[in-house]
């Protein structure tokens, strides 16, 4: 296969192009959900093709096609180059690439039971059955999805790199939705959308979706008739998964260079983080632990290297709530004078590479839930994603759970419907004052991070642990 | 096209008696140009075919997606198929393959737009920032669809788009524009450029305002975001089926100044005239005089709800998403933004929402932000730019009944959370809007 990329490559540099790499993709998917008892979806796909980017001036241009001729293989590298140098109508300045080793490697993501080998019967019954189970029960509606991936990569760059890596990918999910009159509650298991992970069959395994049916099944039902959250400022508890995406969202975007640099203004937004205060800003308590590490076993985005052939490493993103790292690109890294952080990927071959989170995590503290729980007075412990929202500087946030419960005198009281909480990012991660330990530290992971235009869905991966933050504004509502 | 062609030809040949199989392609050329800090960092082009088979024998049904790179031997997909199907339970909603009747045939053989003419693009949108720093893209494409199945039916389709949308930034503020067109080279650079640069420079030095209850003027791309936002969680008829859709068929649920239709035939129209059934789409009305008249259905949830079909289909998405409308037309009103301004007595001007998200389907209660421009209105005159504000509001609510005040005369493609190109929509002045947090959370 690299000779077949070397094809694409030398094209793009013999037109001109100073530097250029190329991935041929393998790319099988399937996406299995049921609804009440029954099979909603059943689908397989698989793709095959290249993209290869070429560097002419200050601009990258890049090209994908599906076909893998000898003819079509040396077109789209001249194509890369040319839609490089199309851009030259509108130049900023020439930028060097971040040096990396140039190595020849292979990689497979470690698994036990590639998901494309297990019987689909298997994998069919198990999520049917457990909506099933939950309709039984008396959910409004039962949802479940399961999704596998399973990607081979070929890449090789212009500089003499060729890595071979097959990911594996497994996730999925189970909900149930309870319908009242003018509302809807849900519950959903191990986390809304599903948690995802790299591996094979034996993490859906790990889930044990049927033991779970009964409690979520349940709780949605009991929503309905729960009071609302109470209005007002209290102490917040956040379970993990729910963590995990105020990380993903109020740190992990806000760190990315791409941003930071202004790339994604248009979009995405920019951040509030200015790299001259690098080493320096307040990000949070002294208990805030950032790393990004693409190394971690098991989590959702754990590679060997990422797409621009960098090796996957740990960095250091906050340490005892000093700002001290940021997600970089080869490009981008240089431009700031920053080392490459291997954090680059894109998310099929028809996609331009781009910086994207790795295991963005929070290190685990020395408490615990019930700890935090007992040590409270009053407070709200929310529950599972429900909405998520952030400001293009990732600033506001205003995010929503499935379920609270209150928390008074150091015991959980009621359940309440629609907690909601809002903050700033520095206030309120100056303000967690407890963090749980290394027992309730899960690698959770998000499987639809948009970014890019033309957009792309990222995989992502936010160790965490369950913690508290003191005096947050709580139960906001339209 | 020949691709199609013979593939048709070579499934044709294979499919067993009894068996019912619908083929969907989608050949596509999707080119975008990216800009930041005032020149192009980013330029990319993807050709795509991609293939997605479904077959349904015995009561079951599986689903198979390739591209043309992967496929292989198509003896062998189709046994692989046969060979899947038979582990899968019955499917007791099968709506059965579109009726050869309904083939149609609107492909054309158009090449992609070359990379020099977007850069041209950029460059007349750029030089209207003067100072400021300018951000966005522009992009080309060219989507072909085809649609085959054991009926007999034969269809294909071909769109072009082609949109520009930028940003200027000072150090206070950020002004957006949008537009979109068939043909690139009929895309108003300049124009687009000059009104990000004036909302840019209007913008500047915002001040913080009390959150609370005002009265808001909203731009296109703010109105199309509340109406994606209603089609995707209400007009969708899987919503509806799933019992999460706030909408009701013939109950006057929003002021009787909104009128919604879906029309691919309305010139201009940039999405495809077919569905991925393969059927003809009509022109149908969604929202008439305030009033709901159709979901957006497929097959499936047209059979399911026992209502007719209204063909939408989307290609390249699975029955778990359901249907949604992309030729969507507000009504244009008849009043201009200067006289909608001079009607505010005390309310803000909103450009551009960001970072949508329901709290509660059935209640459309969302949370999100402004962006790109806000300005506080008082007494009919435009007084200051105003800063980041949050809002919780139900979006239901917004367009109810006595709530929206007038429609703009002006209508634009505007960009939403969920893509550009499938609203062309006016201005809207609304009563009231419930925003719940400032610059301090």
């Amino acid at each position: 296969m690299f000779n077949e990329i070397n094809k694409s490559i030398d094209a793009a540099i013999s037109s001109g192009a100073q530097y250029a790499d190329a991935r041929i993709l393998i790319s099988k998917s399937r996406d299995i959900s049921s609804k009440d008892g029954e099979l909603e979806d059943f689908s397989n796909s698989e793709n095959m093709g290249l993209g290869i980017r070429a560097l002419v001036g200050s601009s990258w241009g890049f090209y994908a096609t599906y076909d893998l001729s000898d003819e079509s293989l040396r077109e789209a590298g001249k194509k890369a180059y040319l839609i490089a140098k199309a851009s030259s109508k509108v130049p900023g300045k020439d930028f060097p690439l971040a040096d990396v080793p140039i190595v020849k490697d292979e990689y497979v993501t470690p698994h036990e039971q590639n998901p494309f080998k297990v019987s689909t019967t298997d994998q069919i019954d198990l999520i049917v059955s457990s909506t099933h189970e939950m309709k039984k029960i008396g959910s409004s509606r039962a949802f479940g999805r399961l999704n596998f991936w399973d990607t081979e990569k070929w890449f090789a760059s212009s500089q003499g790199h060729e890595i071979y890596q097959n990911i594996i990918e497994s996730g999925g999910g189970i909900s149930s939705l309870s319908i009242g009159d003018g509302e809807t509650q849900i519950r959903s298991y191990p986390q809304s959308f599903g948690e995802y992970r790299t591996g094979g069959w034996e993490v859906i395994q790990s889930f044990k979706f049927l033991d779970h049916v009964d409690r979520i099944s349940e709780e949605s039902k009991r929503l309905l008739t729960s009071p609302q959250c109470p209005e007002g400022t209290r102490d917040l508890i956040l379970e993990g998964s729910q963590l995990a995406l105020q990380i993903h969202e109020s740190v992990g975007h806000a760190i990315e260079l791409d941003r930071i640099l202004g790339w994604e203004a248009a979009y995405a937004g920019t951040s509030h983080l200015e790299l001259s205060k690098l080493n320096e800003h307040k990000y949070g308590s002294p208990l805030m632990n950032i790393v990004a590490d693409a190394t971690l076993p098991g989590a959702l985005a754990t590679f060997k290297y990422d797409d621009e052939g960098t090796p996957a490493q740990r960095v250091d993103i906050v340490k005892e709530g000093i700002w001290t790292g940021v997600l970089t690109g080869r490009d981008s890294a240089a431009i700031a004078g920053v080392n490459p952080g291997g954090m680059v990927r894109a998310d099929g071959y028809g996609r331009l590479p781009m910086v994207r989170m790795t295991n963005v995590g929070l290190l685990p503290g020395d408490s615990s839930l019930d700890e935090i729980i007992s040590s409270t007075d009053d407070g709200v412990y929310m529950e599972t994603n429900r909405s998520w929202s952030i400001d293009d500087l990732r600033l506001n946030f205003q995010f929503g759970c499935e379920v609270g419960w209150l928390v008074k005198n150091g015991k959980i009281t009621d359940m309440v419907k629609n907690p909601t909480y809002t903050g700033i990012t520095p206030n309120f991660w100056g303000s967690m004052d407890m963090l749980a330990g290394e027992d309730e530290w899960v690698f959770w992971g998000t499987p639809n991070c948009g970014k890019g235009q033309p957009s792309q869905i990222g995989h992502t991966g936010h160790p965490a642990s369950p913690a508290r933050f003191k005096n947050v504004r709580i139960g906001v509502r339209g | 096209m020949k691709i199609w062609d013979n593939l048709i030809d070579d499934i044709g040949k294979l499919i067993p008696t009894g068996v019912e199989c619908e083929i969907k392609m989608i050949n596509s050329t999707e080119s975008l140009t990216r800009f930041a800090n005032s020149h192009i960092h980013q330029n990319v082009e993807e050709e795509l075919t991609d293939i997605f088979l479904t077959f349904h024998a015995d009561g079951k049904t599986t689903n198979l997606n390739l591209n043309i790179t992967s496929m292989g031997s198509i003896e062998d997909i189709i046994k692989k198929a046969l060979s899947e199907i038979g582990n899968n339970p019955k499917d007791s909603t099968w709506p059965g393959l579109t009726s050869k009747e309904n083939s149609f045939n609107g492909y054309k053989d158009i090449s992609p737009d070359d990379p020099d003419i977007r850069a041209q693009k950029v460059k007349e949108f750029i030089e209207q920032g003067q100072t400021f720093n300018g951000a966005g893209y522009c992009s080309s494409n060219v989507s072909n669809v085809f649609v085959w199945n054991t009926n007999g039916l034969n269809s294909s389709d071909t769109a072009t788009s082609a949109f520009l949308d930028g940003i200027f930034r000072s150090e206070t503020s950020a002004g957006s524009s949008h537009i979109g067109n068939k043909i690139l080279s009929d895309i108003n650079a300049q124009k687009v450029g000059k009104e990000a640069f004036s909302i840019t420079k209007e913008s500047q030095n915002p001040e913080d305002i009390d959150p609370g209850v005002y009265e808001v003027i909203l731009g296109p791309d703010a109105v199309s975001t509340i109406l994606v936002f209603l089609s995707v969680y209400g007009f969708n008829a899987k919503s509806k089926v799933d019992g999460t859709s706030p909408i009701e068929i013939n109950v006057e649920q929003f002021d009787e100044k909104i009128n919604l239709e879906d029309d691919p035939h309305k010139e201009g129209a940039l999405n495809f005239k077919i569905d991925a059934s393969g059927a003809p789409k009509k022109k149908i009305e969604i929202i008439t005089n305030g009033i709901p008249k159709n979901y957006f259905h497929t097959r499936r949830t047209s059979s399911e709800l026992n209502q007719s079909n209204t063909f939408h289909e989307m290609f390249g998405w699975g029955d778990s998403f359901g249907g949604l409308g992309t030729n969507l037309y507000l009504k244009p009103g008849d009043i201009s933004k200067e006289e909608m301004i001079s009607n505010v007595k005390k309310g803000i001007y909103i450009n551009e929402f960001w970072y949508c998200r329901v709290l509660d389907p059935i209640t459309q209660v969302v949370t999100g932000l402004n962006r790109n421009g806000s300005y506080l209105i008082e007494n009919g005159k435009v007084t200051k730019p105003v800063g980041r504000l949050r809002f919780t509001q139900s979006f239901m609510s917004s367009l109810g009944q006595g709530n929206v005040l007038s429609v703009g005369s002006d209508n634009r493609f505007a960009d939403s959370e969920f893509g550009e190109g499938i609203l062309n929509v006016p201005m809207l002045h609304l009563k009231e809007f419930n925003f719940t947090g400032g610059v301090s959370g």
